[in-house]
């Protein structure tokens, strides 16, 4: 399989929404304040109001469910949705939990980008798949995504 | 980003269901009637009674939403879903990719339940082949 680097991406949680005990886990709403992104061929802000809905599962295994709208510098648009997982050693999970910098290398923190957008300068998002791999920070993830080619 | 080869899928389908332009775009149902799968860690066959719900959107790509049961070679169950992106007049060859995503309750194959994965679609004659590779 081969990718190509599309963008970074680094979002700041405000204020964690621990929900608690659901049926399928236990889930924690992450809201976005902001952010931004930056690559080759677009770069930008994030605007607050998205979220990452995750889940922590039986297994030990996080999923995520972040949703975010990007705005480009020249004032384009762009709904992105990613379906994501983390895991890894409980020690290593528990220096996350603590706020800790952490080598992303010793855990698993992948997610699957998708795009929309209106704008037919950015049109190409809509026709890619993309993977990503995560780093959880103490002020929230950076992601470095890949475009799928 | 890295990946390591995870599975060869090829699917058998039955005659496709064509549903007509709904409100999302042009909608075709293909039921799955069998097929195989076959990797390192992992082969097996695919149980009948899958689909791969598939819309033409307006800009004319293929949006794909699959889910099967795969039977390994020593009687595990594994659930699969993908979504998928195909784009038959992508500029040079075809796009055609997935994001497959398993669960399994059998303690030997739940590698699977922690993976995400990408695939690569390809339409041959007997019907469609994906290469499936783990996002290490």
């Amino acid at each position: 399989m081969q990718s190509r680097f599309l963008m970074t991406l680094e979002v700041a949680v405000v204020g964690l929404q621990k929900i608690g005990a659901v049926p399928h886990g236990t889930r924690a709403t992450a809201p976005i304040g902001g952010g931004h992104f930056e690559g080759p061929r677009l770069r930008g802000r994030v605007l607050p109001g998205g979220g990452d809905w995750t889940l922590l599962r039986g297994d030990g295994v996080l999923e995520l469910d972040l949703r975010v709208t990007l705005e480009t510098d020249d004032g384009a648009l762009i709904h992105l949705a990613s379906f994501g997982f983390r895991h890894g050693p409980p020690e290593v999970l528990a220096a996350l939990g603590r706020g800790e910098s952490v080598d992303p290398a010793a855990y698993y923190f992948r997610t699957t980008p998708r795009f929309e957008t209106a704008d037919p300068k950015y049109a190409f998002l809509n026709r890619l798949l993309a993977v990503s791999t995560g780093d959880r920070r103490a002020g929230g993830p950076i992601y470095t995504i890949d475009e799928i080619l | 980003m890295r990946f390591r080869p995870l599975m060869t899928l090829r699917l058998s389908a039955a005659p496709t269901q064509n549903l007509g332009i709904g409100p999302r775009g042009t909608r075709v149902t293909f039921p799955i009637i069998g097929g195989a799968f076959d990797g390192e860690r992992l082969r097996g066959t695919v149980l009948p009674g899958g689909d791969d719900w598939a819309v033409t959107r307006l800009d004319g790509l293929i949006e794909l939403d699959l889910r099967i049961t795969l039977q390994t070679d020593d009687g595990a169950l594994i659930h699969m879903t993908f979504e998928g992106l195909r784009d038959d007049g992508a500029p040079g060859a075809p796009y055609f990719r997935t994001l497959p995503r398993f669960e399994t309750a059998e303690p030997k194959y739940a590698f699977l339940n922690r993976l995400l994965a990408v695939g690569t679609g390809e339409i041959r004659a007997d019907g469609p082949v994906h290469l499936i590779e783990e996002i290490v």
